[in-house]
């Protein structure tokens, strides 16, 4: 899905999160919170296929039951007193807090796990050489040394190991003692054949003039309006928290949990915001549904 | 039009009493293709990279190099920087980024160009070097030909006027390595792009070369056009010529001609076919079958579940005392099996038998184990360390080591950091090392990579002198000539399973394809024919005795 949210350029994507995140923190609200989960599920599905979301579906389940239990038994503030346990009151409003936090936890998690597949390690490094040129290139170096080292590490194992030494046999000194011998051998003759990587660097004119970067990314026309969009959203978003209609309050008396007049209006761009990644992919999806249909 | 000359240099270490370079003196013309080439240790890398002014060695620079008319040290460093690209030996250690496609923008982006520029370069250097495929992958997933591969091409992309390559091809597999010396031939046909590149493989860049040099203890010996270079040669420095021309100045002796020199397959078959020679005497060398010492039956190997399998219903044997060569492409499992013999990884199928005895795996105080890079074989800072504690742990006395030190001829490197050594001393150094443990097996994976021919030669006899007191050798090689001197018998590795294991003359006198230099030559003209160029020489009119 060449065309999809995914296609977009990175800053559009990385607003994304900072938008929806900062979304989530912000209203808190049942009603808004829940519905939000429930988009960033699909989101999930549509990316991947829920492969991610597998993973850490019982941290996720785990995490916000226990917050949901955790909550009431601390905060016990409230008009509004359910039942005693062991001569604690239970209110209503804590259950509602509860439920309040998890969702928020829940919701920013499930974003997160999105995070990696749309923002790329390539992209995320894209964003950040901007800012640190000199960082940028250091890290895309060590990148690759990263699964290098383990490799070669592997070879002296192997190597080592016919030659009767051995981190798998032995006692525990003798193992660790290996081990230590292992890692020298690493070091010393990584060091000696990064002398060569030093050699090709400086041989393509490393550091004789200020380096340019390369931009594999451009802003196209459907970016700018969805980065429009975004920020019409995320603004709207805003003034609809400062004039308290996304937040539930609690204190000093319980709202409705319904929502009413105005809130609709902001739960629909809440909507809209969060679901932006469902529009683009989902055209994808359904133009590839259509297409193929007709051939 | 002059590109690049030298005049008087010489040049020495710091701290050193000799020089490396002494009164070079040569003028490269634009257009040039040379080889350089001489013994481990000549120079020729020295001489190289003082012609790239970015990583010149430091130390004692007398004489001048010119670059386009004037001096190489008051050009604008920008400039060389762009218009000398260099090539090195290890295609691994030269490539910097993760990805290729960051691999290739690396020296463009340390020259400022603009994206444009960039993208515009780099779909044309893609679609000229076919990398279509390779763009989008990791660094780490390329071949070794590949990889080397990217990194001219990323020197390319800088549009030099010089390109410099210092052994290029030697970590590579034949294959690889003559479509890398192909693509420099284009390159230079089709470009005009000055090529000065030192290498060991001759067997190509004889014919594709217009000029060769040859560098000897830090003075330049030959300077002359191929065919001119290898009458000069021949017979003081005949290891660094193509099998061709040997085999030409071998038979005829006396009556040589440099312009008849042959230096390609076809030239030399015209050639020879003109020749009156003897018939070869059969030689009926006589294989005494011999109870196998391993045996394997129906492995299968794969690294992972979900991976084509490396090894399937593998069938393999090895007679004591044979020294076996393992041929065959890149990823046949050529290295995996070898792995296998020693234990360092178990087959998910099969059974393994040792002097007829069914074993999960051979006892590893039997087995030595000879890596293709034997810097890792090293844990201790000199030789001499290295061998004390290998000997402590084998409990040998000093004399066996000393013996051992003797016939290996490395007395004189004992003090010295292995990384210190070169190439073949450093294979030299870490057979020493295995042989201290006694082994009765040897496995020895890629040793010519890399290694001079005259080295190449000494280590051949080395290891034969281990194999005729009852040592059996397994070595993995790309090396057919290699193979073909010296092996008994050679396997052939493919998909996954030996096709076929023959006794080494009969292996390469079947083969049309894979085979010698000499076998190609002469394959049309004798029954059997030959596969070696010692065979080739008993051959000649002129040869006494036989």
């Amino acid at each position: 899905m060449i065309r999809g949210f995914r296609s977009f350029h990175p800053i559009l994507l990385l607003l994304y999160y900072i938008f929806v995140i900062t979304s989530f923190m912000l209203y808190q609200h049942p009603f808004f919170l829940l519905a939000g989960i429930c988009l960033v599920l699909m989101i999930n599905l549509i990316l991947d296929g829920g492969e991610q979301l597998k993973k850490w579906m019982w941290m996720l389940i785990g995490m916000s039951s226990l917050i949901l239990i955790l909550t009431p038994l601390f905060n016990r503030r409230g008009n509004h007193i359910l039942f005693y346990l062991f001569e604690n009151q239970v209110t209503l409003e804590s259950i509602i807090q509860g439920i309040m936090i998890a969702a928020t936890l829940v919701g920013i998690l499930a974003t997160f796990l999105t995070f990696n597949l749309i923002l790329t390690a390539d992209k995320f490094l894209f964003l950040f050489a901007r800012g640190f040129p000199q960082w940028a290139i250091l890290i895309m170096i060590s990148m690759r040394f990263v699964p290098l080292l383990i490799r070669r590490l592997k070879d002296i194992e192997q190597v080592q190991q016919l030659k009767g030494l051995s981190i798998k046999q032995g006692s525990v000194k003798r193992r660790a003692h290996n081990g230590m011998l292992f890692i020298q051998i690493l070091l010393t003759s990584s060091l000696e054949e990064s002398i060569q990587t030093a050699d090709s660097i400086a041989a393509r004119g490393y550091g004789l003039r200020k380096r340019s970067k390369y931009h594999p990314y451009t802003m196209k026309g459907t970016d700018w309006t969805v980065l429009t969009a975004m920020i019409v959203l995320f603004s709207l978003l805003v003034f609809g928290w400062w004039l308290g209609d996304g937040v539930l309050l609690l204190q000093p008396i319980l709202e409705s949990v319904w929502l009413s007049g105005r809130e609709w209006f902001y739960f629909s761009i809440w909507l809209a915001l969060i679901g932006i990644p469902m529009v683009t992919e989902g055209k994808e999806v359904l133009k590839w549904k259509y297409y193929l249909h007709k051939m | 039009m002059e590109i690049l000359s030298a005049q008087n240099v010489t040049f020495s270490y710091p701290d050193a009493t000799e020089s490396v370079l002494d009164d070079i003196h040569f003028t490269i013309q634009e257009g040039d293709f040379v080889l350089l080439c001489g013994p481990s240790g000549s120079g020729k890398s020295t001489l190289l990279r003082l012609l790239k002014e970015e990583i010149a060695p430091h130390g004692n620079l007398g004489g001048n190099i010119y670059y386009r008319g004037s001096m190489i040290k008051e050009q604008d460093r920008f400039l060389l920087a762009k218009e000398i690209g260099m090539v090195f030996q290890d295609p691994e250690n030269q490539i910097v980024m993760e990805r290729v496609m960051d691999e290739l923008l690396f020296g463009m982006e340390n020259m400022g160009y603009t994206t444009d520029k960039m993208r515009k370069k780099v779909a044309e250097m893609v679609h000229f070097f076919g990398l279509n495929d390779l763009v989008n992958k990791k660094t780490a997933e390329l071949s070794g030909g590949q990889k080397q591969l990217i990194n001219l091409a990323s020197v390319l992309l800088l549009e030099p006027k010089l390109l410099l390559l210092d052994e290029p091809t030697a970590q590579l597999d034949p294959i690889a390595a003559k479509e890398f010396i192909h693509l420099l031939e284009r390159l230079n046909d089709e470009f005009g792009i000055t090529i000065l590149v030192v290498e060991h493989r001759m067997e190509e860049l004889f014919s594709v070369a217009n000029r060769v040099m040859l560098l000897d203890k830090g003075h330049l010996v030959v300077d002359q056009s191929p065919r001119k270079a290898a009458h000069q040669m021949y017979p003081e420095f005949q290891s660094f010529l193509p099998s061709t021309a040997l085999c030409y100045m071998g038979i005829s002796q006396q009556a040589t001609k440099p312009d008849q020199i042959p230096l390609t397959v076809k030239e030399a078959k015209q050639w020879i076919s003109t020749q009156e020679l003897k018939q070869p005497t059969q030689g009926h060398g006589t294989i005494v079958e011999k109870s196998p010492l391993i045996e394997l039956k129906a492995i299968d190997f794969q690294y992972t579940k979900h991976s084509t399998p490396v090894l399937y219903n593998l069938s393999f044997s090895i007679n004591k005392g044979e020294w076996m060569a393992l041929v065959g492409a890149n990823g046949t499992g050529k290295t995996t099996l070898l792995k296998l013999i020693g234990g360092l990884i178990k087959p998910q199928h099969g059974t393994m038998k040792y002097n007829g005895k069914k074993v999960k795996n051979i006892d590893p105080q039997q087995i030595g184990y000879l890596p293709q890079n034997p810097r890792i074989f090293f844990l201790h800072d000199t030789l001499k360390e290295e061998y004390q504690e290998i000997a402590r742990k084998h409990q040998k006395r000093e004399e066996e080591v000393q013996s051992l030190l003797e016939i290996f001829q490395l007395a004189d490197l004992l003090d010295r950091h292995p990384y210190d050594l070169s190439g073949g001393e450093l294979q030299k150094a870490a057979l020493v090392g295995i042989l201290l443990g006694n082994p009765s097996i040897l496995l020895i994976d890629e040793p010519t990579k890399g290694m001079d021919p005259s080295f190449k030669k000494e280590f051949g006899l080395l290891v034969q002198g281990l194999v005729e007191e009852g040592l059996t050798v397994i070595m993995v090689t790309h090396d057919i000539e290699f193979a073909a001197s010296y092996a008994t018998r050679c396997s052939m590795l493919f998909q996954g399973d030996i096709t076929v294991t023959e006794p080494t003359k009969q292996f390469f006198q079947e083969n049309t394809y894979y085979t010698t230099m000499m076998n190609r030559i002469t394959r049309d003209f004798h029954t059997p024919a030959l596969v070696t160029l010692e065979e080739a020489m008993l051959l000649s009119p002129n040869h006494i005795g036989s």
